[in-house]
């Protein structure tokens, strides 16, 4: 086993990962897993089927055990201080669980009362918050998908957490809710709740997160803010009155990527502060420009860029 | 912890399997004092067993009888099947996983679950027990006997409150085992069928044994039965036999260990069988695959 040494708490950070790893036999489920998520961030955490996501947050809330590496969560070392740092969180795991036979206030006061106890009011509350009021004295059998993942972010939220756990939350949701989650999610973000966030839809996680880290089998791809990720990828899209010639000619500038044809337009792997230097290039040879502009990169583009074979990432 | 003991106890009364097990307790009692105590007396017609078809139903010596048979299968039937649902179902419905993730040790999990389940259980069974006795009262008074502990060897109060203690503590290394078992095996099917397994399969096995004779004989020193038919023999009023719908014989004092030495090997089985489930479940990976 690998041993990994605690950086200093930095206040600033409320969850930490050192060189975090798992195996199970030969497999490798994680390895040497380095996040770092900040307060009042909505931190996405994103990888294709069987990355070692859903095996990160069970080691993260002490579902399982680490075979190395270390967790600092709100400064804590979890590996000494785990129910006093797991008070302070709230989790919505994969596939939430309820008990059957109690309503949706029982299990409120079930999950509350394992947090250390919240009172009858608070629970009105969160259920108003998820819109479960008028169903709360209903037995959670009876209770579809959607009304079940919407009672297990009560349960996360009746502790008033300080960081939210959510593993595929948005799952059975459907489209107004996923939207209305989003919302919620945003509105926690914004009073100051950290949140963190797995899922495999981008566009959720594009529109949902501040940061957002990538794995694949159970290996940190990249990591760091949505924006400047979506940046990485930027391109520009351009269109002249002779693209054969361009393409060539733009392909020898400098600060250049691939030059690529898409239909009646050149897509130039380039930044933004590139245009002028591509323009007047082209316009040396007299070849003219119908048209130049920023191709804004989306986080499905850089996702799967990063997680195709061959992909490198940051 | 009394906020943890009340939710555990929510979870369980909100269920219908103790009220279900409540009334198979209530039929056993019913059938012990009406069937085999009242019924039989009647249709008796040698006296010896007329005798103990009397004390099976009359009060108050049916109090060891219905305590007799309610260890037996208050811990196999009641205690074994509400102790391993309560544990195994967490893992069936994922909520084990869940409740892990509250800030809460696990220790504490397990222990509040194992305090909660038993209130629940002595509940049950002290009701259960009452009915019992309710019935004896009813059919005593049926029969025109007086209803009074003052017979003879007949128990003071404080005597009967040591006769149910004695019998609970014959139940606790069952109900543990079972408990055990859940944790382990994170099955109600397994903490059951091995509790029930282990009541009968060790009478049988014994009775192998001591068939076999000599050192094999002296085994059974060593099972918990045995030690269990110790604390039951204690609860006996006087020297007459009683009826009884527990699978084993009626134990015979003079080869039955000391009381105080039967509750010590009892209570070293019981911290033996929560040591590993304490343990297990301390050290268990919980992963969703495990739901």
């Amino acid at each position: 086993m690998v041993v990994a040494s605690m950086p200093p708490a930095d206040p600033d950070v409320v969850l930490r990962t050192v060189r975090l790893t798992k195996r199970y036999g030969r497999r490798m489920a994680l390895a040497d897993l380095d996040l770092e998520v900040r307060r009042g961030r909505v931190f996405g955490f994103l990888g294709p089927n069987g990355a070692g996501k859903t095996t990160c947050i069970s080691l993260i809330l002490g579902l399982i055990s680490a075979t190395g590496g270390h967790i600092q969560m709100f400064g804590l070392d979890t590996r000494t201080h785990l129910p006093q740092a797991l008070r302070r969180a709230g989790a919505v795991l994969e596939g939430p669980s309820f008990y059957p036979h109690l309503n949706a206030r029982d299990n409120l006061r079930v999950w509350g009362a394992l947090s250390g106890g919240v009172d009858g009011r608070r629970i009105d509350e969160v259920l108003s918050l998820v819109g479960l009021t008028s169903r709360a004295r209903d037995k959670v059998r009876g209770y579809s998908l959607g009304m079940t993942q919407r009672l297990a972010l009560a349960s996360a939220l009746v502790h008033d957490p300080e960081l939210l756990i959510l593993d595929e939350p948005t799952n059975g949701l459907d489209p107004a809710g996923m939207r209305e989650f989003r919302g919620l999610i945003r509105e926690l973000g914004g009073a100051g709740t950290t949140v963190f966030v797995s899922s495999h839809l981008l566009n959720e996680v594009e529109q949902m997160c501040d940061d957002v880290a990538i794995i694949k089998e159970g290996r940190l791809i990249t990591q760091g803010p949505v924006a400047s990720l979506v940046r990485r990828g930027e391109a520009l899209e351009v269109t002249t009155t002779d693209n054969e010639r361009a393409q060539r000619i733009v392909r020898g500038l400098e600060g250049v990527g691939a030059v690529t044809r898409d239909g009646d337009c050149l897509v130039v792997e380039a930044s933004r502060e590139r245009a002028a230097e591509i323009s007047r290039a082209l316009a040396e040879q007299q070849i003219y420009l119908w048209e130049l502009k920023p191709r804004e990169g989306t986080l499905e583009e850089f996702f799967l860029e990063v997680t195709s074979e061959g992909g490198t990432g940051g | 912890m009394d906020n943890l003991l009340a939710v555990e106890i929510l979870k369980v009364r909100k269920r219908w399997m103790p009220y279900v097990l409540l009334l198979v307790m209530v039929i056993g009692a019913a059938v012990l004092i009406w069937l085999i105590g009242y019924v039989g007396y009647h249709e008796e017609t040698e006296s010896e067993f007329a005798d103990d078809a009397f004390r099976t139903f009359a009060f108050p010596w049916s109090i060891p009888a219905l305590l007799d048979s309610g260890q037996f299968w208050g811990a196999a039937v009641f205690v074994a099947i509400l102790t391993s649902s309560t544990v195994a179902t967490e893992y069936n419905w994922g909520t084990v996983r869940q409740a892990l993730t509250r800030g809460q040790p696990r220790w504490q999990f397990l222990a509040a679950k194992l305090v909660g389940t038993s209130i629940i259980c002595t509940a049950f069974l002290l009701a259960a027990l009452g009915v019992g006795v309710l019935f004896s009262i009813l059919a005593t008074s049926a029969e025109g006997a007086p209803i009074t502990l003052d017979v003879r060897d007949g128990p003071s109060v404080p005597e009967i409150f040591l006769m149910v203690l004695r019998s609970a503590l014959g139940i606790i290394p069952y109900g543990m085992l079972a408990f055990a078992l859940a944790v382990v095996g994170r099955s109600t099917a397994l903490g059951i069928a091995g509790t029930l397994g282990y009541m009968l399969g060790e009478g049988i096995i014994v009775a192998i044994l001591e068939s076999i004779g000599g050192i094999a004989a002296d085994l059974r020193e060593v099972t918990i039965g045995h030690h269990v038919a110790s604390l039951i023999a204690a609860n006996r009023i006087g020297a007459g036999d009683y009826n009884s719908i527990a699978a084993r014989e009626l134990p015979v004092s003079a080869d039955l260990p000391d009381v105080w030495i039967a509750a010590l090997v009892i209570l070293l089985y019981t911290a033996a069988f929560a040591a590993v489930a304490f343990f297990v479940f301390n050290r268990r990976d919980l992963r969703s695959s495990d739901r």
